[in-house]
């Protein structure tokens, strides 16, 4: 008895209790021995007993249908399991646990190690705390398991709750995974070494240019200037956000965008997958398309401005163009990328051709193609301002450019702030999608927790 | 249940088809150029309903045997039959792939893209024999018969290594294969999950009348499953020793310690172990 005391006093949820209840709790526990390889329940089977590993190796999985950060586990001496015995509501094993080597272990009575627990009034609430703080940070388990230990006194006994706790869903959806990411983001560093990498660099730009005014920072517009201007009802340099020819640029730049990000797209992806999918197509094809992708998009403007009438179609193939060779190569690169096995695998079932086109190549190469479509907006936005500021009338790059001719500094800066925020929120919707089309891979990496 | 149990014994489970004739089957990669030679005059009979079970060293030519009863490949030369029918042979070096033999790949290959139950409708939608409706139906069931209710809708990337071997096995079984291909599945497993694999796979078996087709390189491994044993060559490959594994079926883990398990692995360790060294000599890297 006095061995089981010491045993169960090195449990970390039986720590604490009371002398008196460590008693009672040796008393209630019974020992058993199992033999290597025998199962020592499986999940799905009602949970009566709570468990405390003695000695040798026992391995623990949980039923992967509960969303647990790690199902698999070995667990160690002094580790209690089967704590599902006192949860409340139904009362089953979450888990399959196996011996993989002969093992001692001792196991207590749920419903009535719960009621020592209520007797001890002192302590007896710390250790069901304990409890719901090892399931949740030794098994890894969500707060929807781990809330389910009854850890106010009062609510022991109570044992039945209302089905809709059970009935919870299987599959975290879309929506509580990108919660579940944002608050884990927050929760993190990462934001808060953000705000400080911004406050460094406003910090740098207000030192150098307003306070230090050091040589050759001393011209530019300073920080107060530009915000000053940018958030005047009345701008000095004609552009705030105020005025509607500030929106009207914003407006006319994303158009452009848009229609060269799209048209790349509708073109480029299905170019790439035929690249990727046939090798004589892509003995024809390809040549001509690396002899292109490398000449800089700049090089490309009188062309554009020679064949395309206007200012607005050259801007806007100039756009396109650089979009579409980022786009055409990351998809062709995403159906090389798909193991042979998947094309094999289809084959065996009795897929086609076609079939294994639109079943395999094609959701295969997904998520290539998202990181080419990113990439894709990233260049649109570059090549526009280059295509901006040698054509057209409106637009963000021309506003940079214009504003530099006619010496308004602040406003240089307003339009380039202006398109990063711009750039930057395409680029993230680019990625939203992505993830939003892709749900497969987006809970593969929730699971593996990156 | 035991009714069906007694019926397998040693004959395997009564399939009537799934016979596999290997005949004097060359494969050489690359003929014109580096022409590495990986089957080496290959004979092989395999019975109907069999379990049997290729060993050997790494890179010795395994896969390329497999990969020319699937289809995957063309053959020198040389002819495999299955049930007396011709896949591939001469005038036609390269089997189509089909539903009737299915390959279990060494690395799994669900697609992750689609739900466990997608992945295991997908033969019978791709066939389009079935409507939707009886084969998700059909499918449900199946899975449910070999425990992966409450999988369903997770993707293969969710579920552990250990469900989505078995996944894919469901997945392979839904079309009534004569023929099921394994290429060392169980190779990247732990030994814990191995052994619930291995009885898992044997339940399956039991209740399906297939042929199987199993490569390891666990020689433990191929004489707890099988009814013939296949030690092979180093590279180019080539039956070495065949054994008839004389355990009754149905088995279980209680095998593993009985004195003929340990006398057929002391009869085969040393034949596979100098092949091992030969190959290991010769510096052979896998394929
Ligand atoms: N596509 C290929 N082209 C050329 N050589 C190959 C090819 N596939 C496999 N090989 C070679 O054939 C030999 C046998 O490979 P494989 O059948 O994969 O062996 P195993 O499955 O027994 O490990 C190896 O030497 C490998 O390098
Ligand atoms: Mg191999």
């Amino acid at each position: 008895m006095e061995q089981v005391e010491r045993l169960l006093k090195r449990t970390l949820p039986f720590q604490v209790v009371s002398p008196e209840t460590l008693d009672g709790i040796a008393e209630i526990s019974r020992h058993e021995v199992f033999k290597a390889g025998q199962v020592i329940y499986g999940a799905g089977q009602p949970a009566e007993e709570v468990y405390v590993l003695v000695s040798g190796r026992v391995a623990h999985r949980i039923d992967p249908d509960i969303k647990a950060r790690v199902h698999e586990k070995e667990l160690q001496v002094g580790d209690v399991f089967g704590w599902a015995a006192i949860l409340e509501g139904e009362k089953v094993r979450l888990a399959d646990v196996a011996c993989i080597e002969a093992a001692e272990v001792l196991k207590i009575d749920g419903a009535r190690l719960l009621e020592l627990l209520r007797k001890d009034v002192n302590f007896g609430e710390a250790a069901l705390k304990s409890f719901s703080q090892l399931i949740s940070q030794q098994y890894y388990l969500p707060p929807s398991v781990s809330e389910r230990v009854p850890t106010t006194l009062s609510k022991v006994g109570d044992t039945r709750t209302p089905a809709s706790n059970e009935a919870e869903p299987q599959t975290a959806s879309a929506w509580t995974l990108t919660m579940y990411r944002a608050s884990a983001w927050l929760k993190s560093p990462d934001p808060y070494l953000m705000m400080v990498g911004f406050a460094l660099m406003l910090g740098f730009w207000y030192l150098t240019v307003e306070v230090l005014k050091l040589p050759r920072f001393e011209d530019l517009p300073g920080l107060t200037t530009v915000v000053k201007e940018w958030f005047a009802e009345d701008p000095v340099y004609g552009m705030s956000i105020y005025t509607a020819e500030y929106y009207q640029h914003i407006w006319v730049s994303i158009r452009r965008v848009a229609i060269a990000f799209l048209l790349a797209t509708v073109l480029g992806v299905p170019l790439g997958l035929f690249l990727g999918w046939s090798r004589s197509f892509r003995e024809y094809v390809f040549p001509v398309f690396e002899l292109l992708r490398p000449i800089p998009i700049l090089a490309w403007v009188p062309l554009a401005i020679i064949m395309f009438s206007g200012s607005e179609t050259p801007v806007i193939f100039l756009t396109f163009l650089a979009s579409f060779f980022a786009t055409a190569l990351n998809t062709m690169l995403g159906v090389e990328s798909i193991d042979e096995s998947y094309t094999r695998a289809a084959a065996c079932l009795g897929a086609n051709r076609w079939q294994v086109f639109k079943e395999v190549i094609v959701p295969g190469s997904m998520p290539y193609v998202f990181t080419g479509l990113q990439i894709s907006v990233g260049v649109a936005w570059f090549s526009l301002v280059a295509g901006e500021m040698v054509s057209g009338q409106y637009g963000l790059g021309y506003v940079i450019n214009t504003s530099y001719t006619m010496v308004r500094y602040p406003t240089i800066i307003i339009g380039m702030v202006t398109l990063g925020i711009v750039g930057y929120t395409t680029s993230a919707m680019v990625r939203v999608a992505g993830n939003y089309m892709m749900q497969w891979r987006l809970r593969e990496m929730a699971l593996g927790g990156r | 249940m035991s009714a069906v149990l007694e019926k397998v014994r040693t004959q395997g489970n009564e399939a009537r088809y799934g016979a596999i004739r290997i005949d004097d089957v060359v494969k050489i990669y690359d003929p014109e150029g580096a022409a590495v030679m990986a089957v080496d005059h290959c004979t092989l009979d395999i019975k109907a309903g069999e379990i049997c079970m290729i060993v050997g060293p790494s890179g010795c030519g395994k896969t390329s045997l497999l990969n020319a009863i699937a289809g995957f490949h063309d053959i020198t030369s040389g002819a495999i039959y299955m049930d007396g029918e011709m896949l591939c042979g001469p005038g036609k070096p390269k089997a189509d792939p089909g539903a009737d033999r299915i390959v279990v790949f060494q690395n799994g290959a669900l697609f992750p893209w689609k739900t466990n139950l997608e992945n295991v409708a997908f033969g019978p939608m791709m066939q389009g024999k079935l409507s939707k409706k009886e084969i998700i139906e059909k499918a449900r069931s199946m899975m449910a018969d070999a425990g992966l209710s409450g999988t369903e809708h997770n993707y293969p990337g969710e579920v552990s290594s250990g469900l989505r071997r078995r996944v894919e096995i469901v997945r392979a079984l839904m079309n009534d294969p004569k023929v099921l291909l394994f290429d060392e599945p169980y190779r990247a497993l732990d030994s814990l999950t191995r052994s619930v694999m291995h009885e898992s796979l044997l339940d399956i078996y039991y209740k399906n009348k297939v042929t199987i087709f199993f490569i390891t390189h666990d020689l433990e491994e191929a004489i707890f499953l099988g009814h013939k044993l296949v030690i092979m060559t180093t590279r180019p490959c080539r039956p070495k020793k065949v054994l008839e594994v004389d355990i009754p079926h149905p088995r279980d883990y209680s095998v593993l310690t009985s004195p003929r398990f340990r006398e057929l692995l002391e009869e085969t360790a040393s034949v596979v172990h100098e092949e091992a060294r030969k190959s290991f000599a010769s510096g052979e890297k896998e394929g």
